[in-house]
């Protein structure tokens, strides 16, 4: 046996990288221009939320650029979808703010018959299951194209946190999944967890499938309450235990191979009717008890909702406003719906803080680059593909935490990427670029608000290649206010 | 260098001197791309191997002759073609590359390696090892902060190719204020030319220029960021299409092995000669709480096929003495499989060092498959102490500073 490890508690010397030029001490010098390029090359690679939880007040070059109506409705759109062409920003922005938020909330009401003859068919009833790059340049063809931007981004969202992938699930459930988030993505959020918990791309990703009484699985159980709902620091490992037996009963139905299940179903002699103890409660629970257990407790509305603040607004909101969001979705039977209306509505969405705070994921900056450039069927499977080295896989996420996000989409690789990219979308577009002016492209694609150098430099590169709109739409894709969202 | 390291140790060099700034790694980029690789014998490159998912250690260094083993994995036992170490002990059948490499005296194992009050989360699990920390955190990643003691004493070449990963990310253990680059191919690392009319436009200047009015015109942390990584990136790609692209594999890789193809790509950047000192491969897929067996069994095919063709391709290039691979994971698996062939979350696992710089040989103990904790294996080496091991004998560096303690070396380097 080893000895055991001794720490140095005892040492006055105190590790490397806290001495002798503390993040404090650099913050405490406050953060413009050099100092600002220090503080990124310290964080680079952190935690985006921690990152901007220590630079809250930083201050940037775009101070007011949310007064413009023009530029919060695009601000908007960037959110709540993926962005906008020319038409969309002018036809929201003519409707006014309040009609437009309610309009990008109530989607219901906005007719997608435009998309939806456009799209191929995505055939579940064939003997093979559609292949992936089916179902992911059909998945961003929606983004790109849909008339009710908010459902294809509240999918994507309930994709980076209910996740399932293709290195264990089949593309038929992934696809059958998908619609599962888009039909409920505005709803309440228990109805969607007990949905999710008996959907077959679920059921095999976290082996909820082989679930049985008598032979618990725990990875269901314990992603539900650390991913999920509460996050780590609520249960006990004897609470994942409890609740992994809770969950047996539920297989997927029919004879088919494992990955092409596509419906599940609940047999009763599989399931440990017995009784459980699950935080602190004994009962003879069922799956859909641990989710209505789960899902009212203040950690799950807290995390759920500063999560989706997160995506949504800027990451690490203040504690007022996570109580906001947490009292709406909790005062409205976990209604999403609800808490994206006070997100779009309250003032930190539209603050100096909230511009320009999120860096476009691989998924919003391919479809707002394929609204710009133009596309057809084969340009959706190409930028598909071309997602992957960015750092995102539509229906694949790293592992069941999702996409890390913040800071991480941005290095080295992931940045000459993004800007290849766009060198090969502009080549390959479909649009009529020519009748695009700079200052056009740059009120669509740039809120016309970028550093002088870049405004100087688009203007001398138009000058110098006044033939080339390609490359000058290559220029404003390329700019580093466009890849920030 | 000597003084370099001295003044450090008091505590007189700013943290800042030498680091990430443009102009010096320019001229870092430039002295290691003119390097051959046998100019630079004492520079030695740590490959790290992360486990994804939680790889089950139990049936990877195989306690063959234990009842206590055989009782608790009735299906996932593997009663045939152990790869004996010992009497007692074997690795798994598809190991046949470390099999080898431990009757050359080049694989060192250390056995039961944890930590206190395990966690059994993937993501908490993982941040620990990746920080060297039981806290976990967002903090610097203990081979970032490598990297970065290694530019402040002057030791490095200081450039973003020192810290390399295969893939599109940059993972946590290699996190700090020292560029690392994530490469998927050394070929497609550059700007694509953007041409007009079939003339080539210079768009890097104009973008160089736009970045770096970003870097204070843009939000923070953003603007500096991406003004920084657009640098890292073009002059790491400079320094590849400077660098004279000969490499020839000397080694058959397997094809349609992404693990196989993440360290061919490690051996042609180390093989290049651009310098770097730290580099990090995924395997994932090891969390196998269901229908292990045929999972695992591949996954280990792979690792054991990848690692034997990068190892015969450096030791081809006169570069094995110089290389060392350590493998990782978050965790190990329940001792007991459970109802669905496969195992929960666990505990304590094996981890390997490969190598000529190896002392090869088991270390630590065997957890006891009888006495544990909540089912799970208790851990008898800190992980913390196979880092300060390397950390002090292979990589020369002051372990204590770098993980924030003193943990116990073990042997497992030759001097």
């Amino acid at each position: 046996m080893e000895d055991a490890p001794t720490t140095t508690s005892s040492t006055a010397r105190r590790p490397i990288w806290q001495r002798p030029v503390s993040r404090r001490a650099v913050l405490a010098t406050g953060a413009t221009g050099a100092a600002a390029a220090a503080l990124a090359v310290l964080w680079k690679g952190n935690d985006l939320s921690q990152i901007l939880n220590q630079v809250r007040d930083l201050t940037h070059g775009y101070q007011g650029a949310l007064t413009s109506e023009r530029v919060r409705m695009a601000h908007l759109l960037r959110r709540a979808g993926f962005g906008a062409t020319r038409t969309e920003l002018d036809h929201y922005v003519a409707m006014g703010q309040t009609a437009a938020t309610e309009a990008i909330l109530n989607y219901t009401k906005t007719s997608n018959a435009a998309l939806e003859s456009q799209l191929p068919t995505i055939d579940l009833g064939s003997s093979t299951p559609p292949t992936a790059a089916a179902i992911q340049s059909w998945w961003l063809q929606r983004m790109t194209l849909s008339a009710r931007p908010l459902e294809e981004k509240m999918t994507l969202f309930w994709h980076g946190l209910l996740t399932s992938g293709l290195d264990k699930a089949g593309s038929a459930q992934l696809f059958t999944q998908n619609q599962l988030f888009r039909s409920m993505a505005l709803g309440n959020f228990d109805e969607l967890l007990k949905a999710v918990s008996k959907n077959p791309a679920m059921m095999v990703y976290l082996d909820t499938e082989t679930n049985r009484k008598g032979k618990p699985n725990e990875n269901y159980a314990r992603e539900l309450m650390e991913l999920f709902t509460t996050g780590i620091g609520h249960y006990t490992e004897d609470d994942v235990r409890e609740s992994a037996r809770s969950f047996t009963g539920w297989t997927l139905q029919g004879g088919k191979q494992l990955r092409y299940a596509t419906a599940s179903q609940f047999v009763p002699r599989l399931h440990d009717a017995g009784a459980k103890t699950f935080m602190g409660k004994t009962g003879t629970f069922t799956g859909d008890d641990i989710v209505e257990m789960l899902v009212p407790l203040r950690a799950t509305a807290v995390r759920l909702t500063t999560r989706l603040f997160g995506f949504f607004a800027y990451p690490n909101p203040d504690p007022e406003i996570v109580n906001h969001l947490a009292d709406t979705f909790q005062k409205t039977h976990y209604n999403v719906g609800a808490v994206l209306r006070e997100i779009f509505t309250i003032d930190a969405f539209y603050s100096d803080k909230a511009y320009r705070s999120l860096v476009k994921t691989p998924a919003e900056l391919v479809a707002q680059t394929l609204k710009a450039t133009g596309a057809n069927a084969k340009t959706y499977t190409a930028a598909a593909v071309a997602m992957a080295p960015m750092g995102q896989v539509l229906f694949y996420p790293p592992n069941v935490a999702g996409w890390p996000g913040g800071t991480s989409w941005i290095n080295s690789s992931t940045l000459l990427t993004r800007i290849n990219f766009a060198n090969a979308a502009t080549q390959r577009g479909q649009g009529s670029l020519a009748a695009q002016s700079l200052g056009q492209l740059s009120d669509t694609l740039l809120d016309a608000n970028v550093s002088p150098t870049t405004r100087d430099g688009l203007q001398s590169f138009e000058a110098a290649h006044p033939d080339d709109r390609t490359g000058l739409l290559f220029m404003v894709l390329a700019t580093p206010e466009f890849q920030l969202n | 260098m000597f003084s370099r390291r001295d003044f450090f140790k008091q505590g007189l060099l700013p943290v800042f001197a030498g680091s990430a700034v443009p102009s010096v790694f320019a001229n870092g980029v430039a002295a290691a791309a003119a390097d051959s690789p046998s100019a630079t014998p004492s520079d030695r490159v740590l490959v790290l191997v992360q486990l994804a998912g939680g790889n089950d250690g139990l049936n990877t260094v195989i306690p063959f002759q234990d009842g206590a083993y055989h009782d608790a994995r009735p299906t996932l036992r593997q009663d045939q073609g152990v790869l004996r170490l010992n009497a007692q002990l074997g690795l798994h059948p598809n190991l046949k590359g470390l099999k080898a490499s431990w009757d050359a005296g080049q694989l060192a194992i250390v056995q039961g390696v944890g930590y206190p009050n395990p966690n059994l989360s993937h993501f908490a699990s993982m941040s620990i090892w990746e920080t060297a920390s039981v806290q976990g955190g967002i903090g610097d990643g203990w081979l970032g902060r490598y990297l970065n003691y290694l530019d402040q004493v002057g030791e490095s070449p200081n450039h973003a190719l020192e810290g390399v990963s295969a893939g599109s990310l940059v993972p946590p253990e290699l996190r700090s204020k020292t560029p690392v680059t994530a490469l998927q191919s050394l070929k497609t690392f550059r700007l694509q030319p953007v041409s007009e009319h079939g003339t080539q436009v210079d768009v890097e200047n104009p973008l160089m220029k736009f970045y770096g009015a970003f870097k204070s015109a843009g939000p923070a942390p953003f603007g500096a960021l991406l003004d920084t990584t657009l640098q890292e990136a073009l002059q790491a790609s400079h320094a590849l299409q400077a660098t004279d692209a000969s490499y020839q594999p000397k080694a058959p890789y397997p094809a349609n092995s992404p693990i196989a193809s993440s360290l061919k790509l490690v051996a042609e950047t180390i093989v290049s000669g651009l310098g770097v000192r730290v580099a990090h491969v995924t395997l994932g897929g090891f969390d196998n709480h269901a229908r292990e067996k045929a999972v695992h069994d591949k996954l280990l095919l792979d690792l054991d096929q990848a690692l034997a063709a990068f190892m015969q391709d450096l030791q081809g290039h006169g570069l094995g003495d110089r290389v060392l691979v350590m493998t990782w994971s978050e965790f190990g698996r329940r001792v007991k499989e459970n109802g669905s062939a496969g195992t929960d979350h666990g505990t304590a696992a094996p981890m390997f060092l490969l190598g000529a710089p190896v002392q090869g040989g088991l270390y630590g103990q065997q957890p006891s498959l009888t006495d544990l904790d909540n089912g799970n294996l208790k851990f008898g080496t800190d992980f913390r102490s196979v880092y300060a091991s390397v950390l002090q004998d292979y990589l020369k560096a002051p372990a204590a500073d770098l993980l924030g303690g003193n943990f116990e070396i073990l042997p497992l380097l030759k001097a």
